[in-house]
């Protein structure tokens, strides 16, 4: 089971956190937010006030479907992807996508929504031209990969 | 280390338009520049070492300050035949990197020591090298892409202003290979220079005031513009890269005084668009016309590379400029069965209009990943006993060039590395008689053990230094093999379109780099000094018969131009992928500069890739695992002296 760094902090620490940070401010006590348009939700982000934002939270259709890591891998190379994030996705100009550590989050909402809607730093939208369903099996796929084991202590003894 | 040693090093006047003390001021001049000026009339200093560490002289000054004269603003003309200054990338438009200077010598490089530097807090690969005009050292940053200007004629070499351009991020991942910068070009009182993401500026090398900016490339069509500008008369040449992204490349000419771009030539398709015109364009090998698509499958020489993204050149005499093209895209040779000119060519063109005067291609249907980027050196030699105006070219194919420049015949061919893929140079064709076992392509699998690597036996990005004195080229190469496995590849606008695996290992001999002297004149290999990890600096050669360049690991080295022998090493913080160059103080002494800052391929297949970020961690390529034990990544600007 990877672990993303803030899934190590864990979540509640980091509510414990602000709530001491920002006297005066309830923890949870955020207002309904049903006029605010639906977002995809980023667990890994710090909630002000400690109240998370309403936001959808998107399902892998694809989860635990080995037929779907092969066809991810596939669409991997397919898509050029490995032209950035290099073959097995361990990282090129773009980052590893195989270290089991994530810019802009590893849940598997937030990998698809870095695939559908691209990320500064050059990665392209690829929303446009691939299907919901394509870019799931390569979130499936990036899921599947192990972390290689010099991570994190690299040694030369 | 030599220690940092107590002297006076600075002592002269300085007028300045402004005398209100020794008051610094900060001024926010535009939202791009930041202007400082510090008035002092008279300074005495001393040195004082600082700590075990030995990096620099932190300068003490002792102020006399005499308001006086007020003086009028800072004349900025061009002196590239001072060699007291450095206005232009090769140093001059030769190419030579060669410095009449003569104080740094075989006797005395020895003491050389650190008298400067200055941390530009950026990570990415410091390519190319400092300008330095008229006493002040100008710095351009890998993206993004902040431009410095140090004042050299006061104490602690302070900012005159520093130039912050709005640089589109989304260059940094579309850049193939780092968001490397190749440098900046001195002219007319202007610093020219490329951003990442397809522009040119010109900024007022004066007050760091911006000129003009104009759009040269479209980054989501994976074009992307780290080389350094050349400027003739009144044009500004500059091309792009994009060669792993299906890019059509191209160089265009932009008037100097507004930016506008006044032509574009194309190095692949049609003639006309190559401006090629008919009766002008006489290659010496090639006589059919319209080979820049006709030697392609239909169309794909609109997705067929040929970047540029290396170095220029030009002869006066001949009123010709010389570059060189990059790869043919994709990696996978099947997809364009043909020689696709001009890919991996030396292009010669007139400035003024660009017109297309000859070309010459010195790997056909480029296998390899073969760029011809790589500087194009001018000097005149005496070949076969007769005194030819050539050009010298190290290509990442291995084989050193020497061609006559007025008009593409190739008089010199020989092998400057290991290298396998081609038995030899036809001279009478101009062609190479290639290995056919080491053709690649997707229905040829793993095609193992090819010498050199796509790393060049030699990166284009580490050009040579020629010293007129010794004769010698003096080069910065590569000992490495690899296996490459092409694979069929598919063009999609914005993503990269490459097609190829090709690991890396050390070539014969277990060392992976050298340090090189060459005889160009009978493509001979005068002496060379081994190094661990291939060398990736540029180098510059000096009237003193000292030549300087870099390791990966981090060290600076002096060595004897005629014997090869090391004088001197420091180790300057992070590997040196960039240009030293030498110049004269204002207090009369010979400078040694150079960058620090491991980038390129190199901070990506050394393991210590985004030091900032915990995001992305990943282990060194297997045929580098101790690199990172010996450098990591950080720039830094170096000055010495003795």
């Amino acid at each position: 089971m990877r672990q993303t760094m803030m899934q190590r902090v864990g979540r509640p620490a980091i509510v414990l956190a602000l709530a001491a940070a920002c006297r005066g401010t309830k923890a949870g006590a955020a207002p309904p937010q049903t006029d605010a348009p639906l977002a995809i939700t980023y667990p890994s982000h710090i909630a002000a006030g400690g109240a998370a934002p309403h936001g959808a939270t998107l399902t892998n259709p694809y989860a635990g479907d080995t037929a779907a890591v092969t066809a991810g891998a596939a669409l991997f190379t397919a898509m050029n992807c490995d032209g950035c994030h290099g073959a097995g996705a361990t990282g090129w100009v773009g980052p590893s996508l195989a270290d089991g550590r994530w810019r802009y989050g590893g849940t598997a909402g937030e990998i698809f929504s870095s695939i559908y809607y691209g990320r500064r730093q050059g990665m392209p939208a690829f929303g446009g031209i691939m299907p919901a369903a394509g870019i799931w099996k390569v979130v499936t796929y990036l899921q599947s990969l192990e972390p290689p084991n010099d991570v994190p202590t690299e040694s030369w003894k | 280390m030599s220690a940092v040693r107590s002297e006076k090093q600075f002592l002269w006047n300085r007028q300045s338009p402004r005398a209100d003390g020794m008051a610094l001021f900060a001024q926010w001049s535009d939202d791009r520049t930041v202007s400082f000026e510090a008035n002092m009339m008279k300074v005495h200093l001393t040195s004082v070492a600082v700590g075990a560490a030995c990096v620099t002289a932190v300068a003490l000054a002792a102020v006399a300050f005499t308001p006086g004269a007020i003086a009028g603003p800072r004349i900025t003309v061009a002196a590239a035949s001072d060699d007291g200054e450095w206005t232009m990338p090769g140093k001059d438009y030769a190419s030579t990197r060669y410095s009449g200077l003569s104080q740094i010598t075989p006797a005395n490089a020895a003491h050389l020591h650190p008298v400067w530097s200055f941390s530009t807090g950026v990570l990415g690969g410091h390519e190319g090298q400092p300008l330095v005009v008229h006493n002040t050292m100008y710095v351009v940053t890998p993206y993004p892409n902040t431009l410095y200007a140090f004042d050299l004629a006061q104490p602690d070499y302070p900012l005159e202003w520093k130039y912050r351009p709005a640089v589109s991020p989304n260059a940094v991942g579309v850049a193939c290979c780092d968001a490397v910068n190749r440098g900046a070009f001195y002219a007319d009182g202007k610093i020219v220079y490329n951003l990442l993401d397809g522009h040119t500026v010109a900024v007022d090398a004066n007050t760091g005031k911006q000129l003009w900016e104009t759009t040269i490339a479209d980054v989501s069509n994976g074009e992307t513009t780290p080389m350094a500008p050349f400027v003739v008369k009144n044009r500004v040449l500059v091309g792009a890269s994009g060669g792993e992204f299906g890019i059509r490349g191209w160089v265009k000419g932009l008037d100097l005084q507004t930016g506008r771009v006044v032509w574009t030539g194309y190095n692949i398709g049609a003639d006309s668009e190559l401006l090629a015109k008919p009766g002008q364009f006489k290659p010496f090998y090639d006589h059919a016309s319209n080979l820049g698509a006709a030697t392609w499958p239909k169309n794909a020489w609109q997705t067929g590379g040929a970047p540029v993204w290396g170095w220029m050149s030009y002869d006066s005499t001949l009123d010709l400029v010389y570059y060189g093209t990059g790869n043919p895209a994709p990696y996978n040779p099947e997809q364009r069965a043909g020689d696709n000119k001009w890919t991996t060519s030396v292009m010669a063109r007139r400035p003024e209009d660009g017109t297309l005067v000859w070309a010459y291609q010195f790997t056909p249907h480029d296998s390899w990943d073969f760029d011809a980027t790589a500087e194009m050196v001018l000097a005149d030699l005496r070949i076969a006993g007769t005194m030819r105006k050539v050009l010298v070219h190290f290509d990442k194919n291995g084989f050193a060039y020497t061609l006559d420049r007025t008009s593409g015949q190739v008089l010199v061919a020989q092998p400057f590395v290991q290298e396998n893929w081609a038995k030899r140079i036809d001279l009478e064709t101009g062609r190479p008689v290639v290995d056919s076992s080491k053709l690649t392509g997707a229905s040829r699998g793993n095609v193992k053990n090819i010498c050199p690597t796509l790393e060049g036996g030699k990166s284009p990005a580490s050009p040579v230094a020629y010293s007129p004195r010794t004769h010698l080229f003096y080069v910065s190469t590569s000992n490495m093999c690899m296996d490459y496995q092409a694979v069929p590849a598919a063009h999609i606008r914005g993503t990269p379109y490459i097609g190829a695996n090709s690991p890396y290992y050390a070539g014969a001999g277990g060392y992976m780099g050298a340090f090189v002297a060459w005889d160009a004149s009978v493509g001979r290999k005068v002496w060379e000094i081994k190094e661990r990890w291939p060398v990736w600096s540029g180098v510059v050669a000096t009237a003193g018969d000292v030549v300087f360049y870099g390791t990966l690991d981090g060290w600076l080295r002096a060595a004897d131009a005629r014997t090869g022998k090391i004088l001197w090493s420091f180790k300057v913080g992070s590997g040196v992928v960039g240009n030293p160059i030498t110049y004269r103080g204002p207090d009369g002494k010979q400078y040694l500069a150079v960058y620090a800052g491991i980038g390129g391929d190199w901070f990506l297949l050394a393991g210590d890739v985004r030091s900032d970020d915990p995001a992305d961690v990943r282990p060194p390529a297997d045929f580098a695992k101790d690199l990172a034990r010996h450098t990591s990544q950080g720039g830094i600007v170096w000055i010495f002296a003795l």
